[in-house]
């Protein structure tokens, strides 16, 4: 159990991770440790990372997106930002420069979902 | 001194008022009937009858001083529904303020000569009908001014809906065209429409076609690669298309980065490459 996520396979190799409100992305070090252990136990290969309950994100939750999306690539796991809100997405599009290290999507395909927590 | 005003007024109502009913309607007459039509001669006698008797109400509550009772209150309605059915029949509120002040003169002239009273002798009474015309005039400018601003609200909804006219074209394909000057005001109007329904249709590519724009600015510039990233964000595609040779002259030498997005020729090529993309294919009909 990580602290402020819930992490859920949803697939032989995918994963999917949901934010809740305690989630404390100060401690970055200790969480991106822990869903990388995660997700190497599991052979995982893809993680979507579930924004549907953000409305806004600054460039602190931007800078934690980007460290985990970078760490995924470490391990080669895809990290994949889906249901970006539109205030959160013009807000992120107000101040970045460039491409973020993950990829977006509008939803999970289909192909992926017989989910069971982890 | 109000308690003797009360029962002058009670007084005086308590007159036959189906004799002061049809005086009532002259101004009605005056100002809907006739030239103007805004109301027919059924329609002006109906008014005027329940006018009378939401004013017989007042006259004979507890206490017809009081601007916060139910009687009251009932009366600045009246005028404020007359107030909107005029308006909406194209009428101006001059007319229902003139009517008003008419009904007003109607009223005490009516009571004088039913009742006997000269009313010259009577000032209680007179300023008593002028303060409660004035407050019911100003329930009337109220209703006009609620009036003034939902129509003002409607035509900004209107405006808002034509600047950013987004068609779902196709299963998840979304078009934008842009008409006219781009400002940074009808910018954000476009990136929130269209991000709004990009996440209400799960629209998987959007087309903006710029093809009517003339002029573009170094900030709309901006504006519109800021669209174009947010739509990618969201995990949809953007593709820009019908850029005219001016606007991609200002674009390059505003050092705008263009790198990230698509763009094409036309509309058409737009759609083709928006169909490529989502494994779409279109052809002719073999004949």
């Amino acid at each position: 159990m990580i602290p402020g996520l819930h992490l859920t396979r949803i697939g032989r190799e995918a994963f999917l991770l949901e934010p809740s409100r305690s989630l404390n992305i100060r401690d970055e070090a200790r969480l991106v440790e822990h869903i990388a252990a995660k997700l190497q136990q599991a052979k995982a290969s893809c993680l979507y990372y579930d924004l549907a309950e953000l409305a806004l994100i600054d460039p602190v939750y931007y800078a934690w997106l980007n460290a985990l999306a970078r760490t995924m690539a470490a391990i080669n796991v895809r990290m994949i930002c889906i249901h970006m809100q539109p205030t959160a997405a013009f807000s992120l599009s107000g101040f970045i420069a460039g491409k973020p290290a993950f990829e977006t999507a509008l939803d999970i395909p289909d192909v992926h979902f017989t989910g069971s927590p982890v | 001194m109000n308690q003797k005003l009360s029962e002058k007024l009670s007084a005086l109502f308590s007159l036959k008022i189906g004799n002061i009913s049809p005086l009532l309607e002259e101004p009605g007459k005056i100002h809907f009937g006739s030239d103007s039509n805004l109301m027919d001669d059924d329609e002006i006698a109906d008014l005027s009858a329940e006018f009378l008797s939401l004013m017989a109400e007042l006259l004979g509550s507890k206490n017809p001083n009081d601007r916060k009772s139910p009687e009251f209150h009932a009366l600045e309605m009246f005028f404020a529904a007359l107030s909107h059915k005029i308006l909406m029949r194209g009428g101006r509120v001059e007319e229902v303020v003139r009517y008003t002040q008419l009904l007003q003169y109607a009223l005490i002239e009516a009571l004088e000569k039913d009742s006997g009273i000269p009313f010259t002798e009577s000032r209680s009474v007179l300023h008593y009908f002028t303060s409660i015309f004035n407050e019911l005039i100003m329930a009337v400018f109220r209703a006009y001014l609620e009036e003034r601003e939902r129509v003002l609200e409607a035509q900004e909804a209107e405006l808002r809906e034509t600047a950013t006219p987004i068609t779902e074209i196709w299963d998840g394909v979304l078009t934008l065209p842009i008409i006219g000057t781009l400002d940074s005001s009808r910018t954000m109007l476009v990136m929130e429409a269209l991000l709004n329904r990009v996440a209400k249709d799960h629209a998987d590519v959007v087309v903006m076609d710029l093809t009517g724009v003339q002029n573009i600015d170094s900030q709309v510039s901006h504006h519109l690669i800021q669209i174009v990233r947010a739509v990618q964000l969201m995990g949809s595609s953007a593709i820009i298309t019908g850029i005219q040779p001016e606007i991609a002259r200002a674009l390059i030498s505003l050092n705008i980065d263009l790198s990230g997005v698509t763009t094409r020729a036309s509309l058409s090529d737009g759609l083709k490459e928006a169909f490529r993309r989502l494994g779409i294919q279109v052809s002719h009909k073999a004949s």
